[in-house]
């Protein structure tokens, strides 16, 4: 194969990926316009859907749900997890490997398996002392279980890609250890914590299985109710919201783009 | 050194008590109920027993079913050719960004990667819009003899293969792009002085620098997708059942905990056979190179 024919072969299978891989979600979009009930046909533009949504009690709960348990998770999540990144950076000299197999492991575990044995577990619990009802809070728990690694892991790696001579600096000006954290350490980590807020967000908001095993009756977050509607046999609905959480992903897929070409990665 | 030791266990143990009360406990909780009996409403019991290993293996009341065999080999033959799949797409994908100009090579990678950050459900839900019987793309497999009239293009096996593909693609096309980019071009230049053939070129040259990527990829796409729920849950109908839906099943509907404990016993080794093989041809093959997982 000549050298152009190559090219023109690989730019041809770069744009049918392309089309697979938006394909579906326009499809989604495209629905949700449709004035017809059914989902075969569209015939027709209209907003009703979305009308139809803004007097959904249930996805607005659904809703609230999901940014509730996001936003918490997430700050519980940053706080815990800095700590072990600094930790972990502190102590990069000694044997970690404990540490590292724990960070790992939530990482590694299979979705499924991970939704289940917290379930079983606060099932358990709660049937034994009457906590850990299934509910945000089980919710929220398993959430900042799965996000802490990440929190951990780009906190340490912020630290690592530090110049050493600047901890040597702080200490030698006599900052005390309190205030050495919050005007040296602190700024010095902001980028990662924010990255790592918006990482354990979009985890968070994300996740599907590990929410629905430990989901309660009350608790659903849109993606459950998603489910729930999609089992019951597919109303127009779905399309909509759908539509707005994907709208909701471009806007951000559009700004990270925007904010990485202003700085080179 | 007793300061550092405080120092190291004040930062470190909130974390590490979270994830080891709240994951540890949990996990090996469950481990524990595949050795238990199953009680009313299936929830573990008193005496001990392998029961439920005997059930997974297909034994049932009624003899031996081939079930949960076949919901087995179907998981790992849909893990396998998913990924293959991933793999021969992804490639050529990496491949064809880490040639396009710089300036571009951000905004087509994020292209890729978009997708993923959509939820699953709704991804997997627009596939079912697109196959369902009466779609355009159904009655084309329709006219072509592919599928029996009016049955459409989901639920079936195919349907899990398209969404596992579509759902991984991303995973596989990072670590190869990352492998890519920082290919050595002289390997490749010698070895077209010397008149290799392309293809030995693409061998020896080539194909060496980019494993680490592809191991990674593997990683990162195979053993998540042995586990997959959501996408055989909605695509695959009750033929297309796989291990994860098995063991999800026991613990809603027909519920039998032991058995399902037993199930996700199965997915951890298989979880863990799989990133310990991957390290090792990955050391093996790679020069001693670690694959960064």
């Amino acid at each position: 194969m000549s050298r152009r024919s190559l090219r023109r072969t690989l730019t041809g299978i770069w744009w049918l990926t392309l089309l697979f891989l938006y394909l579906p979600l326009a499809v989604v979009a495209l629905f949700s316009f449709n004035a017809a009930n059914s989902a075969a046909s569209f015939t027709g533009f209209s907003l009703r859907w979305y009308e139809r949504l803004m007097g959904n009690e249930e996805i607005l709960s659904a809703f609230a749900n999901s940014m509730i348990l996001a936003i918490v998770s997430s700050v519980v999540a940053l706080g815990i997890g800095c700590f072990i990144g600094y930790g972990m950076y502190r102590h990069r000299h000694r044997k970690l490997g404990w540490l590292i197999v724990l960070i790992y492991l939530p990482i590694v575990l299979p979705d499924i398996v991970f939704g289940i044995s917290e379930m079983a577990f606060f099932v358990q619990i709660h049937r034994l002392t009457g906590f850990l009802q299934p509910g945000l809070g089980t919710m929220i728990i398993a959430h900042v279980t799965f996000q802490i690694p990440f929190v951990a892991l780009i906190v340490y790696s912020r630290f690592v890609g530090l110049d050493p001579a600047l901890f040597e600096a702080a200490k030698d000006l006599y900052a005390s250890p309190a205030k050495r954290a919050l005007h040296f350490m602190l700024p010095t980590i902001k980028p990662a914590l924010i990255s790592a807020f918006f990482l354990s967000f979009t985890l968070s908001v994300d996740d599907f299985v590990i929410s629905f095993f430990t989901a309660g009756p009350e608790s659903a977050t849109l993606p459950i109710y998603i489910w729930g509607a999609i089992k019951k046999g597919v109303s127009p609905e779905i399309n909509a919201v759908a539509t707005l959480m994907l709208a909701a992903v471009a806007i951000v897929a559009i700004a990270s783009l925007l904010f990485s070409r202003r700085r080179p990665v | 050194m007793v300061r550092e030791s405080r120092h190291l266990l004040m930062t470190v143990a909130p974390g590490a008590s979270w994830i080891v009360f709240f994951l540890v406990l949990p996990s090996a909780y469950l481990m524990s109920v595949a050795f238990m009996s199953s009680g009313t409403y299936g929830l573990p019991e008193m005496p001990l027993s392998l029961e439920s290993f005997r059930r997974l293996a297909g034994f049932g009341f009624l003899g031996w079913s081939p079930g949960n065999l076949y919901t087995l080999l179907r998981s790992l033959w849909q893990t396998l050719v998913a990924t293959g799949l991933v793999v021969a797409i992804a490639y050529p994908i990496a491949y064809h960004i880490s040639t396009c100009r710089a300036r571009w090579r951000p905004i087509m990678l994020l292209a890729v990667v978009v997708p993923s950050w959509t939820n699953q459900v709704i991804r997997t839900f627009g596939w079912m819009n697109l196959l369902a019987p009466g779609t355009p793309l159904s009655s084309v497999a329709e006219a072509l003899g592919l599928v029996a009239p009016n049955m459409g293009l989901y639920p079936s096996n195919f349907a899990v293969t398209l969404g596992l593909v579509y759902n991984f693609l991303p995973f596989m096309v990072l670590p190869l792009y990352a492998a890519f980019e920082k290919l050595d071009t002289a390997q490749v230049e010698a070895a077209q002085d010397l008149y290799a053939s392309p293809l030995r070129a693409f061998r020896h040259a080539v194909f060496p620098q980019t494993l680490p990527g592809l191991l990674a990829g593997i990683v990162l796409v195979a053993i998540p997708a042995f586990g997959m729920y959501v996408i055989p849950e909605l695509l695959g109908g009750g033929k297309g059942m796989m291990l994860g839906n098995l063991v999800a099943n026991q613990f809603a509907g027909s519920a039998n905990w032991p058995l399902g404990a037993a199930g996700a016993i199965l997915m951890l080794i298989a979880t863990f056979i799989g990133l310990f093989a991957m390290r090792r041809i990955g050391k093996r093959l790679g020069g001693g190179e670690e694959v960064v997982i």
